[in-house]
């Protein structure tokens, strides 16, 4: 078996099987503990619906502090968006979707797929450098490290197989899906999560301080 | 209408200065009371571990979950921005919950404990300070954090968590065994209590009624008034006389303070509110006004262990009861001189939603108000809350952060800070000491009494 269908075959499925299995044990484990009860009168009635609005309004910082997490901001979703594009845009990850579930959809233009690539790894090289010379801001361990380089891999790599750089484009294509594999199984354990519980997150602290009337 | 007094006495009670000084020397000898632990250490740790364990829902798991790092929360919070150390970044104070969540609760535990340090009494100890000295769970930190973290909510349980294994910082310790055993706060009993409402009565010939069945309202008092500033329980009598309301004070249920709340012992809180619900209802009374006593405020009327919907009378903290009065127009004040800013407690703002009825109070005194830059839920701790005021160990920090606070205040170029909360204005007092400051602190409620309008409402 080759490199590349080692990494086509068992290890994509293998841990796609973990990425799968990890996330829901971990929701489910976290999300089945009971809910403590707050018997306090709401100050107004139907007022801790209004909680849920935050899931939505803390996509963005509040006035009072644009300023301060102006950077942090605005990377972070240069990251997220560019990122988000690259996964569901290019031709090859449609054509890999496509073989798991059928759905198809159109490609993006080669070269904006490699602009959008580029920005993602951009920007998060603007966000490690952040990170490193700011270290009593970040407090950062070494699963916030490790979760970084499991992130930027499968976009370099990716970049580098799609400009064919650095060795055979089958070695290279290997080392990308490979490094897409490390990323899957590393997502359930790590802060990766929080692309499921930023919903629950927000939504508990929202509801919390709608109880009291107030709006966060 | 109650009687109200016709000449001016001189005042019966030293003016707020003197009652801080002589708070600050009582505040001081609390370290030397203070208990000793008794268990073994590994108790210790046992007891603290089960109460987390206890006390972790859902809520609790996500929050400790979602954290992603970010380092956002460093923006909001006083004692990070005041001292620029690690340490005091808000995540650093869930580390240890989070740790302990993981190896005990959380779905990956057997892994968890296979892989990461056991819990021991020093990893404890050094909690104190994150949990205590310099956390006044004001909860700025969760109105810019992405994931929405409840951070003042998480330290909450890690207080649960140190009063277990008997690491409750000395003064609070001692005032935590005061109220528990004696159910006093510096020794501010019943008996001292009906003295003090006696001499306001005798001094001042006006009407302080005590427990007086089926009043309308019933008022409560704090610590700070009885073993100091009877002004304030003053300023609170003339202002109900003043209003014509049907109110009492009770003998037996007085104290607003409660120290179960401070220190983090969920079961001394629940003891400690009881009797005051229970009175309400004895007396008959259809509102509770909470005295300024700003965590009386999540003490009582957002007690999560007191079914309030079911209560037949309403909780309310002394600046929403004034605010109401105002904003129907019963609250008849003369106009306020010069410029003021009023400083949102964080237990009574951003964790407790009464923003508009102090305003409307300092409104109804066609006051010059100009809000600080950031104010009502984005306002900054003054850096004393959650118990934080009384520690010596936090002298530091406090005084630190008080700086923000004063920035705050210098901004908007009023001669006088209003505050409603017998902490934040003890704090303020310290740094307005401290830094010979030339701004006045003032009480919206002895601020009402000062400028009740006796024509206006006759
Ligand atoms: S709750 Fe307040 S004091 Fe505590 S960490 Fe957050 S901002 Fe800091
Ligand atoms: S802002 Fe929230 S998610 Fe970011 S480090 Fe602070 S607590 Fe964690």
């Amino acid at each position: 078996m080759s490199l590349l269908e080692f990494a086509r075959g068992p290890a994509i499925h293998w841990s796609l099987i973990i990425l799968t299995v990890g996330i829901l044990w971990r929701l489910l484990g976290v999300l089945a503990l009971t809910r403590g009860a707050d018997l306090s009168r709401p100050r107004d009635a139907f007022g801790n619906f209004k909680g849920y609005r935050t899931v939505f309004s803390r996509s963005w910082p509040a006035g009072e502090f644009t300023t301060a997490t102006m950077f942090q901001t605005s990377v972070a979703y240069v990251f997220h968006l560019s990122t988000l594009i690259v996964v569901f845009g290019v031709t090859p990850h449609i054509e890999f979707i496509t073989g798991l579930t059928g759905w198809a959809w159109p490609g993006l233009p080669n070269a904006v797929g490699v602009g959008f690539g580029v920005m993602a790894l951009g920007s998060l090289l603007a966000m490690i450098l952040r990170r490193l010379s700011k270290p009593a801001v970040y407090c950062s361990n070494t699963g916030d490290f490790i979760t970084w380089v499991l992130v930027a891999l499968p976009l370099l790599t990716g970049l580098l197989a799609f400009g064919h750089l650095g060795a055979r484009y089958e070695t290279l294509l290997a080392l990308h899906i490979l490094s897409v594999c490390a990323l899957f199984i590393w997502f359930p354990f790590s802060k990766l999560m929080h692309a499921f519980w930023f919903v629950f997150s927000r939504a508990q602290s929202g509801i919390v301080y709608a109880h009291k009337g107030v709006r966060i | 209408m109650t009687a109200t007094t016709t000449s001016t006495p001189a005042p019966l009670f030293p003016t707020f200065e003197q009652v801080f000084q002589g708070l600050s020397g009582q505040i001081g000898q609390l370290r030397e009371l203070a208990p000793k632990p008794k268990l073994p250490d590994k108790e210790r740790v046992r007891r603290a571990i089960d109460v987390l364990i206890e006390e972790t829902n859902a809520d609790e798991a996500v929050w400790l979950e979602s954290c992603i790092h970010c380092g956002q929360c460093t923006n909001a919070c006083h004692y990070f921005q005041a001292t620029g150390e690690a340490k005091y970044a808000p995540m650093r104070k869930m580390e240890l919950y989070r740790r302990i969540y993981q190896r005990e609760i959380g779905p990956f535990r057997a892994w968890y404990k296979l892989t990461t340090p056991k819990i021991k009494l020093s990893h404890l100890e050094e909690l104190q300070e994150l949990a205590y000295d310099s956390c006044s769970e004001c909860g700025r930190c969760t109105m810019v954090c992405p994931m929405g973290i409840d951070t003042a909510s998480l330290v909450h349980h890690l207080r649960s968590a140190l009063v277990e294994a008997e690491l409750v910082p000395p003064e609070l310790a001692t005032l935590h065994q005061e109220q528990k055993y004696r159910r006093t706060v510096f020794g501010a009993s019943g008996e001292k209590f009906i003295e003090l409402v006696q001499r306001i009565r005798d001094h001042y010939d006006m009407e302080v009624p005590l427990d007086k069945p089926q009043a309308d309202v019933l008022v409560l008092s704090s610590a700070v008034d009885l073993v100091g500033n009877g002004n304030g329980l003053l300023a609170t009598a003339k202002v109900m006389n003043h209003l014509g309301i049907d109110w009492t004070l009770c003998s037996d249920a007085f104290e607003s303070a409660n120290f179960g709340l401070l220190s983090g012992d969920m079961a001394l809180w629940e003891k400690l509110s009881a009797p005051i619900v229970d009175a309400a209802i004895r007396l008959g009374a259809k509102t509770l006004v909470i005295a300024e006593c700003g965590h009386a405020y999540p003490a009582l009327r957002w007690n999560p262990m007191v079914k309030g919907g079911e209560l037949p009378f309403e909780m309310m903290y002394i600046s929403e009861f004034l605010g109401r009065q105002a904003q129907h127009g019963k609250l008849k004040l003369r106009p306020l001189q010069g410029r003021v800013t009023y400083h949102d407690p964080c237990k009574t703002g951003r964790r407790g939603g009464a923003f508009e009825e102090p305003r409307a109070v300092l409104r109804a005194m066609q006051a010059d108000v100009v809000e600080m830059p950031a104010n009502k839920e984005f306002n900054w701790c003054c850096g004393g809350g959650a118990g934080i005021f009384l520690l010596d160990d936090a002298t530091r920090l406090r005084d630190e952060s008080f700086r923000i606070k004063m920035q705050q205040v210098e901004q908007t170029g009023a001669e006088a800070v209003v505050v409603s909360c017998a902490s934040c204005r003890l704090n303020f007092e310290a740094g307005r000491v401290k830094n010979r400051w030339n701004k006045r602190v003032e009480s919206l409620v002895e601020l009402v009494a000062q400028q009740l309008d006796e024509e206006m409402a006759a």
